[in-house]
């Protein structure tokens, strides 16, 4: 397995785990602004520092391979993940910035904001995995 | 683009080549081993540049290596 698809399968795993358990706790909750920003500032922290202690370990043990530059295969792959992903994130722009504004606001557009990026970024990892797993003849 | 999909006799010609590793060759025109492993396995058609550094590494011509397979039938 390539070294950019081990870790695109780490950031992917972390992120669906500590954002979908955020959202779950926040659908239908009626917390405070303080508890959301506590909950919300925890998740992002929690998120990040399991990334870098699962990518350290994965460096360690992979070698050489992790210190490697991206070659072509892994740019096209990157490539493909992001210009998917854009397209997932204009819909979820349009949707919080022009259409909910008309009857939501506060922490409602906060988190259908924040949605639409993990949205957009699991789709990106998601065609990175698949790509390395699959094949990519872009 | 039509039907078809380009194949190539990599492994072939890289045991030839004195048995040369999937390290080897990729180290050679900058890419993983990996990757030559998903060139071998038909995932991944490398750019034209990297196609052209495998088959001078390997001291054969394009064709050799690589070969477009088409998906339609032949003519009767």
């Amino acid at each position: 397995m390539a070294w950019r698809e081990k870790t695109a399968w780490i950031t992917l795993v972390l992120m669906v785990i500590t954002y979908g358990t955020y959202f779950t706790l926040v659908s239908g909750a009626s917390l405070s602004t303080m508890s959301m920003l506590k909950l919300f500032g925890g998740v992002t922290i929690l998120q990040v520092i399991a990334a870098v202690i699962a990518t350290a370990v994965l460096a360690a043990l992979s070698g050489d391979e992790a210190r490697a530059k991206p070659d072509e295969r892994d740019r096209a792959v990157a490539r493909r993940g992001a210009s998917i992903a854009y397209f997932v994130l204009i819909v979820g722009v349009i949707t919080v910035g022009v259409v909910m504004p008309f009857r939501d606001s506060g922490w409602r557009l906060t988190n259908a904001a924040l949605f639409a990026l993990v949205i957009a970024e699991t789709v990106r990892y998601l065609t990175v995995v698949v790509s390395y797993r699959r094949g990519w003849h872009g | 683009m039509g039907e078809g999909r380009v194949t190539n006799q990599l492994r072939t010609l890289r045991f030839l080549a004195g048995e040369m590793t999937q390290a080897e060759l990729g180290a050679k025109i900058g890419v993983t081993r990996q990757t030559i492993a998903a060139i071998e396995q038909g995932k991944y058609s490398p750019s034209l540049e990297a196609a052209f550094r495998i088959a001078a590494i390997l001291g054969k011509r394009l064709d050799e290596v690589f070969q477009w397979e088409s998906g339609k039938a032949p003519p009767p």
